[in-house]
């Protein structure tokens, strides 16, 4: 669960602010009601109760200060929300693309599986191979139901949906290996779907990539020659 | 009520045919019938879901359970969630709005009582058709059955059928009980009852009944929807011919969004009722907090996007969607700080109903607070569909309809039975409950937050490091459990053993402690003239006025003014 991308990064500053959100409110509500009731116990020597509604108008004051606590946190989920979408650039140990265009890589959701194709038309399942240090995009799709694509310490989650393209990206910091559950109910097998994203350097990426795209078109030679030799049915 | 010796003696032929107590209940159009059949039913069904939630958190107790399969889990996910929000936390709402508005706005009953027999008994429809669906399938989709799961094509036995038409007669019962409700309300005040001094549960009943209308009919709309692509062929959920899997979100996640602020709403009105009696005083800021209850009607629905932080949809619709739940802050702020306030002036009879309702906003606000990272966006890409959020959203309800309804339960039981709830029994009750809550809520936030625990998930693995998280999860499941069936069980035994409540036990303010309790069918054989928000505490000055005696509270009497 450690960020390791800046994406993740930013998410991890949203989620100091929101656990600081959390403890005040938390706190404070729970600290009043329990002093309060405490100290207003029938029974020992408590004072009678006031019979009116206090006077003067505290409840503007009140709102105000509530409304300055939310605006507070609304500007700076905003702000860092602005930084986690930012497309962080490919760093200098990465795979320098043609131009400055990033990696791309389809990703497909299928019950209970992730299909990943990279660009060049090679492909694998479950495991996704990307290059440290390197823009990576993924374009998310679906083929059955929704799934949703969530590795913490790279990006944020995102819907697959059939029928929509969804972009999301991250640059790995650091060669190793990230893995993920799926986050959206997708059937039986749900529990079970996950996968791993493996950040490698940009030559180990670019010779595993030749060697799938080798093995797919091997594998595929096989069997067409097995077809046209009359061996499979 | 001796005629006049000019009136003509009216005979009648005997007495009419006495029918059994049962049908006499079920075909009644007393507002006080129906409320306590719904408010009874959903306390039954709290149970149930109980039962349900233990099955899957003895399934999560240990990591790779095959207690469970996937498919049983899924079906227990589905009825569980539906159970408690369309046959507990729903209809416990709308069984405190039917029977107690009515009496708080001294009316003599409903303006259209057989529009809410039916609502009644539509809702019966809908639990027996969801129950009659796990005697064959039932839904295996999940609590909200997001399309395109919920198609045809991926569920293709007739659970989810089940589950749209069982929602959808329980939603249409809603429906027309918030007509009743909202008629009742404008029609039916008592002389001098103005708008201004509607005491805040029947104000929670205006919000929460027009706030069934506004969503209500957009989940009928979604379930047609549902059943015409299951059944008829339909494309409204279906990608790439003319339809789109996320239009089913936001539908459904307007109605759910609604639905739970119709709890908060609920919820906080029986707490500004409860607290003020047992603390001795008026609510603080009064207007304030109906403005509040307002306002969290309004803009916590317009957030319903919070749901789809995750989905293609573009950045600026999830900016509005925080803004507003953010917003939220304020009305909820400042209904915690007028209670708080109320209770700082008063003098605190620690009774059960005070108990839980302290129970209920301490959860509520750890609930709530917990909610905030919700609604930041870019937070909510690493939170959403964690058990984090299954922790907060629990925190939440379980605070709003358990430890709020049972608030009220133990408030309006004397006036409901005339028997006061055994009060030994509701404190060991409370104390369990607030540690099973604990117990069985905390984890999953530490789980969801720190280990990123999947929702819905029928197994988790032992490396995983959720392994201890999921045990005191299940263990504070059970202990939860057993604090909601000990107050279940006090008040079965309550109805007819508990000790003789009178009608005003807590010197209460509003003109239900005026009837008698349990009330006559007609409910006052006379009103008073309202001249304050403060009705029931004029009638004591009145009587101590008459009486030359110091108003003592309880009142020991309050029938003869007027």
């Amino acid at each position: 669960m450690e960020p390791h991308s800046p994406g993740t990064d930013q998410i991890q500053t949203l989620f100091g602010i929101g656990f600081v959100a959390f403890a005040i409110v938390a706190v404070v509500v729970n600290g009043a009601l329990i002093y309060t009731l405490r100290r207003r116990r029938t029974g020992r020597g408590a004072q009678p109760a006031d019979t009116e509604p206090r006077t003067g108008r505290p409840q503007l004051r009140v709102g105000a200060a509530l409304g300055v606590f939310a605006a507070a946190i609304l500007v700076l989920s905003l702000v860092f929300t602005e930084k986690a979408r930012e497309a962080p650039a490919t760093g200098p140990a990465g795979l320098q693309a043609k131009g400055s265009a990033p990696l791309t890589i389809i990703a497909t959701g299928q019950q209970w599986l992730w299909r990943y194709e990279y660009p060049n038309g090679a492909f694998s399942y479950y495991k996704l191979v990307v290059p440290v240090d390197t823009e990576v995009e993924l374009e998310l799709g679906s083929t059955d139901v929704i799934h949703t694509w969530n590795v913490p310490s790279l990006a944020g989650k995102r819907d697959a949906v059939p029928g929509k393209v969804h972009e999301v990206s991250f640059r790995a910091d650091e060669e190793g290996s990230y893995t993920g559950r799926a986050a959206t109910l997708s059937g039986a097998a749900y529990a079970a779907m996950g996968t791993e994203v493996e950040a490698v350097s940009p030559e180990e990426y670019e010779s595993y990539v030749k060697q799938l795209d080798a093995d797919i078109q091997a594998a595929q030679d096989e069997v067409v020659s097995q077809i046209e030799s009359g061996e499979t049915p | 009520m001796s005629a006049s010796a000019k009136r003509p003696e009216i005979v009648v032929d005997g007495f009419p045919r006495s029918r059994p107590r049962w049908a006499e209940l079920a075909s009644s159009g007393d507002h006080k019938d129906i409320g306590r059949i719904m408010i009874a039913g959903a306390l039954g069904f709290l149970f149930v879901a109980l039962v349900e939630l233990l099955l899957m958190r003895l399934q999560l107790a240990v990591p790779e359970n095959t207690f469970l399969s996937p498919e049983t889990f899924n079906r227990m996910l589905s009825l569980y969630g539906t159970t408690a929000i369309f046959l507990f936390a729903l209809p416990l709402a709308f069984g405190l709005f039917y029977y107690l508005a009515p009496l708080q706005i001294g009316a003599r009953g409903t303006a259209l009582p057989r529009l809410g027999q039916l609502g009644l008994w539509l809702w019966v429809a809908a639990a027996t058709v969801l129950y009659a669906g796990f005697l064959f399938t039932p839904s295996e989709a999940g609590i909200n059955p997001l399309a395109p799961l919920s198609g045809l094509a991926f569920l293709s036995s007739n659970g989810v059928d089940a589950w749209a038409a069982a929602t959808g007669l329980a939603t249409l019962g809603f429906i027309l009980l918030a007509i009743d409700l909202t008629t009742t309300l404008r029609r039916m005040r008592a002389p001098g009852m103005a708008w201004r001094r509607l005491p805040v549960f029947a104000w929670a009943t205006a919000i929460g009944s027009w706030l069934m209308l506004v969503i209500g009919p957009v989940l009928l709309a979604a379930i047609t929807m549902l059943l015409i692509d299951r059944n008829f062929d339909g494309i409204f959920f279906a990608d790439g011919s003319g339809g789109a899997p996320l239009l089913w979100q936001h539908l459904s996640w307007i109605f759910f969004t609604g639905a739970y602020m119709l709890v908060m709403i609920a919820a906080f009105g029986a707490i500004c009722e409860i607290v003020p009696s047992l603390v001795g005083r008026p609510l603080e800021g009064r207007a304030t907090v109906i403005g509040s209850l307002i306002a969290i009607a309004v803009i916590g629905t317009l957030a319903w996007i919070q749901n789809m932080f995750t989905a293609p949809i573009g950045i600026g619709w999830m900016y509005f969607a925080m803004t507003m739940a953010l917003a939220l802050i304020v009305p909820f702020g400042l209904i915690a700080y007028n209670l708080i306030t109320t209770i700082a002036g008063g003098a605190v009879r620690m009774r059960a109903p005070l108990l839980f309702a302290a129970g209920a906003v301490s959860a509520i606000s750890v609930g709530l607070a917990a909610e905030i990272s919700h609604s930041m966006v870019g937070l909510a890409w690493k939170l959403k569909n964690t058990t984090d959020a299954t922790g907060a959203t629990h925190f939440a309800l379980v605070g709003g309809a358990v430890f709020g309804g049972f608030a009220a339960l133990h408030y309006w039981f004397p006036k409901m039975t005339g028997r006061t709830m055994g009060e030994s029994l509701a404190r060991i009750s409370f104390w369990t409950m607030v540690l099973g809550a604990a117990l069985a809520f905390v984890p999953l936030l530490f789980s969801g937050t720190y280990e990123g625990e999947v929702i819905d998930a029928y197994k988790f693995f032992g490396d995983s490091g959720m392994s201890a998280y999921n045990l005191i999860a299940s263990i504070g499941a059970l202990v939860l459990a057993a604090g909601i069936v000990m107050t279940l069980v006090n008040a079965i035994l309550s109805r007819e053993g508990g000790p003789e409540a009178g009608h005003d036990p807590w010197g209460g303010d509003s003109l239900e402690w005026f009837a008698l309790s349990p009330p006559e069918p007609h409910n006052f054989d006379v009103l008073p003239d309202v001249r304050s928000e403060h009705p029931m505490r004029d009638i004591r000055a009145a009587i101590a006025h008459r009486t030359a005696r110091k108003p003592e509270r309880p009142a020991p009497e309050s029938q003869p003014v007027a």
